[in-house]
């Protein structure tokens, strides 16, 4: 399989008449995108805006990022089984708007969180303060259950980001990336002295606000199930998780997952990257163990020496994590965990729950309770109203000056359990 | 068996053990049951941060069984724990609670559709 | 002109150049000049800072006289008003090192000044205080003195001067236990694939969440017929005969006592009270068999539930007690039960 990627760098963004990119500057326009997203009927309101890197800007409450794409060829434009019919995804060429981004705002129930500052002490911790992006805000018609309104506000991203990636259309991209893996007989044979590595990537799966999807295919229902790398990089998985700012997979980090590329990158040189099982988090305890032993099983039957598994979500997950930790470990599969840790508000508090011996190997994205002080912003896009929320279940959080602490719990992407960001913690 | 502080789930299902009370109350009350050789069948955490800060919870529980399940046990301690961790600093999220009734009784029934089908 | 920040030191008898073991029973005193460690002490303080005063006090009368001792330091520590207070280092010297960390302890919680002091990492009073005060990691003997003192002298200067204190392993300190959130050039994911091919290879990596570890006791076997079983009772509850003889520490305890109970059917108030420092003592002091239910187990032995009671009861406070004191405590009490035939033990935690 054999996928290219067009990279085509995004300098600066702006609303306008025409959806295009000119030396690098995206212009959307708006009007035309109203139009196209209010085909669903569904759909009362669209607000539309921009924030870029440096703005003194909030935008609250985050459902999902998206990255603008479109297909040359292969495959089918958008989002397979989703905004688009069933097809391969992973092969072919796609361009992406580098450094752009969809943004959808929009809160679906009341304690929605989900902050991304462009600016200041907020964009250190979140990743998407680093891109241009286009903030989508939804309002649905009214009597509407909270199902469909979710699935109304996901789609809205993910068409828009259809929408906006066709501007990348005709475009020479600045840059290619080629992604290129043969059978996993070939690769072996390729290099039969490489250890053979598989992703093990678990992902929320337990119901409203909670869900992964996998060309379209709700993920609670699914065994796990083996993907080529490529699959995820091309528009395969798309989040349908509005919990877990902090250390959810937004579509976005589907889209460029950290872990597939930095194994990748690591392909027929010190490993052999074999590819990525997509593991449902289930609230079961029987579906835990189900999932957990066919991971197991997957990793045996491709001969794995290694497996790296991430973790999305706090809580119930972690149990999946360690479980799958301890049977991967027990049949000598050397593993590494990604996952982030709650170590309360001062550091000082020790993860007591949830150890196992056999976690010898892992990486911390942060403290999820670590607490962050965000000072107020010029403008606000979404819901200022969320941002008490946000701050809401302690005393104190906001301050006279108007900034407001929270933890880091509430801030998109910041202790990436796939490893997308940089922090960590130490023992001090 | 559903052992429920969320008034929608009691309303809704039969067989309903409603605790009118706290989370943390709810969670005692599902250790007991394990203590007392009941298994877990949903895992007494949601999958995130921000549903600890729910003021309801529902947790669903099997049939009393001849031994103890140990693992079930440390399950339920170590949710216990990890709650109490959280929640001591913090307070539930009252301002919200109705949407937390809804997604709590969601997420169960995600759990009981799972459920569906099973004899053991 | 500024004289820079103000430091007190404290040290011990032998530091404080007093004497030896035959002085370890002095009472603490104030000496408004530098002794012992604190004269080089301010030479490395590179001019910015002074040490005001030595406070030194007598090992033996420190751990014999605690809280005495600690509120007579308190206070002095109070008029000084110093902006770090340094303590030892105290190597590996036990009750030196319980002195250093206690007052330590008292002078970072109770008075928020910050606190530098040193230890061997096997020191028992380190766990006492590693959370609150930088304890820098010296050797087990005084010979480690011209390592320790730079280092201790170091952190001092930061705090000082108001400067960020960087990790344990450039300053030196023993890890506090922090889980500190950092930024790092890395990625999580690199980061994971780097620890990855290390694994693989076989070379040393090392993990970024070390797993608590815990002694795994294995249960001992179940005990056949209770009727004929020697059982003890056994309490971290602080319950002690009235007057606390052996006077067992209210907190972080340094030892464990046993009691003759042959005689008695109860622990009853006033025979017997809580030394404990760490719960609310109104219903232990009540009726003490709620902590320790002597009581219950005499009954036991009456109806011939089980064979007999032993004749001893032992006894120590939990609260604070550092885990290789716990160790070493039920090492000695597991010593002498199996010698004395003991077949079942009811230990109780409060």
């Amino acid at each position: 399989m054999k996928l290219e990627i067009g990279r085509i760098y995004i300098k600066d963004i702006q609303l306008g008449n025409e959806t295009s990119v000119k030396n690098g500057v995206l212009t959307v326009d708006k009007t035309s995108l109203i139009a196209k997203l209010k085909e669903d009927d569904r759909i009362k309101d669209v607000k539309i805006d921009i924030a870029k890197p440096g703005d003194k800007v909030r935008i609250i409450p985050v459902k999902d990022v998206i990255e603008p794409r479109v297909k040359i060829s292969g495959g089918n434009n958008g989002f397979p089984g989703v905004t688009a019919k069933p097809a391969q995804c992973g092969e072919g060429r796609t361009h992406v708007l580098y450094g752009a981004a969809i943004v959808t705002v929009g809160d679906i129930v009341g304690f929605q969180e989900g902050v991304i500052d462009m600016w200041g002490e907020g964009a250190k911790w979140t990743p998407f303060s680093q891109t241009y992006n286009l903030t989508v805000d939804i309002n649905v018609v009214d009597g509407i259950d909270p199902h469909t309104h979710e699935e109304t506000v996901r789609l809205a991203g993910l068409r828009a980001a259809e929408f906006v990636g066709q501007a990348g259309k005709d475009i020479t991209p600045d840059e290619v990336l080629t992604y290129e893996m043969g059978s996993i007989f070939e690769e072996s044979n390729k290099y039969p002295n490489l250890p053979k590595v598989l992703y093990a990537e678990m992902m929320i799966t337990q119901g409203l606000l909670h869900d992964t999807y996998i060309y379209g295919v709700n993920a609670q229902t699914i065994l796990p199930a083996l993907l080529h790398a490529n699959e995820e990089l091309d528009n395969a998985v798309i989040s349908g998780n509005c919990v877990a700012a902090c250390d959810k997979i937004t579509t976005y980090q589907h889209q460029n997952n950290s872990t597939i590329l930095d194994l990748y990158a690591q392909h027929g040189k010190e490993i052999n990257f074999m590819g990525c099982i997509m593991v449902p988090e289930h609230t079961t305890l029987a579906g835990k163990m189900r999932a957990s032993d066919y991971t197991r099983k997957l990793v045996k039957m491709l001969g794995a020496d290694a497996v790296v598994v991430s973790e999305e979500g706090y809580g119930n997950p972690d149990s999946d994590l360690l479980i799958i930790c301890k049977k991967c470990e027990k049949e000598g599969v050397k593993t590494v965990l990604i996952t982030d840790e709650c170590a309360g508000r001062d550091g000082m508090s020790q993860p007591l729950a949830d150890t196992a011996a056999e976690a010898v190997a892992v990486v911390s994205g942060g403290n999820v309770s670590h607490v962050v002080t965000l000072p107020p912003a010029d403008k606000v896009i979404g819901n200022a109203e969320a941002i008490a929320v946000l701050a809401g279940g302690w005393e104190g959080a906001l301050l006279e000056d108007g900034s407001l602490q929270c933890e880091l719990n509430a801030v998109i992407g910041s202790t990436s359990e796939i490893g997308y960001h940089n922090v960590t913690c130490r023992l001090y | 068996m559903i052992i429920t502080n969320n008034p929608l789930v009691a309303e809704k299902y039969e067989n309903v053990l409603w605790t009118d009370g706290s989370v943390e109350k709810t969670l005692i009350i599902v250790r007991d049951f394990i203590h007392q050789g009941y298994e877990l069948v949903s895992h007494p955490l949601a999958a995130s941060l921000r549903m600890l800060f729910s003021p309801y919870r529902s947790i669903i529980i099997n049939n009393k069984k001849e031994k103890l399940n140990f693992e079930h046990a440390q399950i339920i301690e170590d949710s216990i724990i990890k709650y109490k961790k959280h929640m001591d600093l913090r307070k539930t999220d009252e301002k919200t609670r109705d949407d937390y009734k809804k997604i709590d009784l969601l997420l169960l029934e995600a759990a009981l559709s799972e459920e569906k089908g099973k004899w053991y | 002109m500024s004289d820079g920040f103000k430091v007190l030191y404290y040290v011990n008898q032998f530091f404080g150049q007093i004497g030896g073991e035959d002085k370890a029973g002095m009472k603490p005193e104030f000496h408004s000049e530098k002794i012992g460690p604190a004269l080089g002490f301010e030479q490395l303080l590179k001019g910015e800072g002074k040490v005001v005063g030595t406070i030194i006090c007598g090992d033996n009368y420190f751990n014999e006289n605690k809280e005495e001792s600690l509120d007579y330091i308190l206070n002095l520590v109070k008029n000084e008003a110093p902006d770090i207070f340094v303590a030892g280092p105290a190597f590996n010297a036990g009750r030196y090192g319980v002195a250093c960390a206690e007052i330590s302890r008292a002078v970072a919680e109770e008075l928020n000044i910050p606190v530098v002091t040193g230890m061997y990492i096997e020191n028992p009073g380190l766990d006492t205080c590693k959370q609150v005060a930088y304890v820098v990691s010296t050797s087990d003997n005084a010979g480690g003195m011209r390592k320790a003192l730079p280092a201790m002298a170091n952190i001092t200067y930061k705090l000082g001067k108001g400067m960020e204190i960087g990790s344990p392993e450039e300053e030196g300190y023993i890890a506090r236990g922090m889980r500190k959130t950092i930024i790092v050039e890395k990625r999580g994911s690199l980061r994971a694939v780097e620890m990855l091919i290390k694994r693989l290879k076989g070379e040393e990596f090392e993990t970024e969440m070390p797993m608590p570890v815990f002694d795994v006791v294995q249960p001992a076997p179940a005990i056949k017929d209770l009727s004929k079983a020697t059982i003890a009772l056994c309490t971290s509850g602080g319950i002690v005969p009235a007057g606390n003889p052996d006077r067992i520490q209210s907190a972080s305890a340094q030892k464990w006592g046993k009691y003759d109970v042959s005689k008695r059917d109860a622990l009853n108030a006033p025979d017997f009270y809580t030394t404990h420092g760490g719960y609310d003592p109104v219903y232990a002091n009540e009726i003490p068999d709620r902590v320790a239910p002597l009581d219950i187990l005499k009954e036991l032995q009456k109806e011939g539930y089980i064979g007999k009671v032993h004749e001893f009861f032992y006894t120590t406070t939990g609260t604070g007690t550092s885990v290789s004191n716990a160790v070493k405590f039920g090492t000695e009490i597991g010593k002498e039960l199996k010698e004395a035939g003991v077949d079942g033990v009811i230990l109780t935690s409060t």
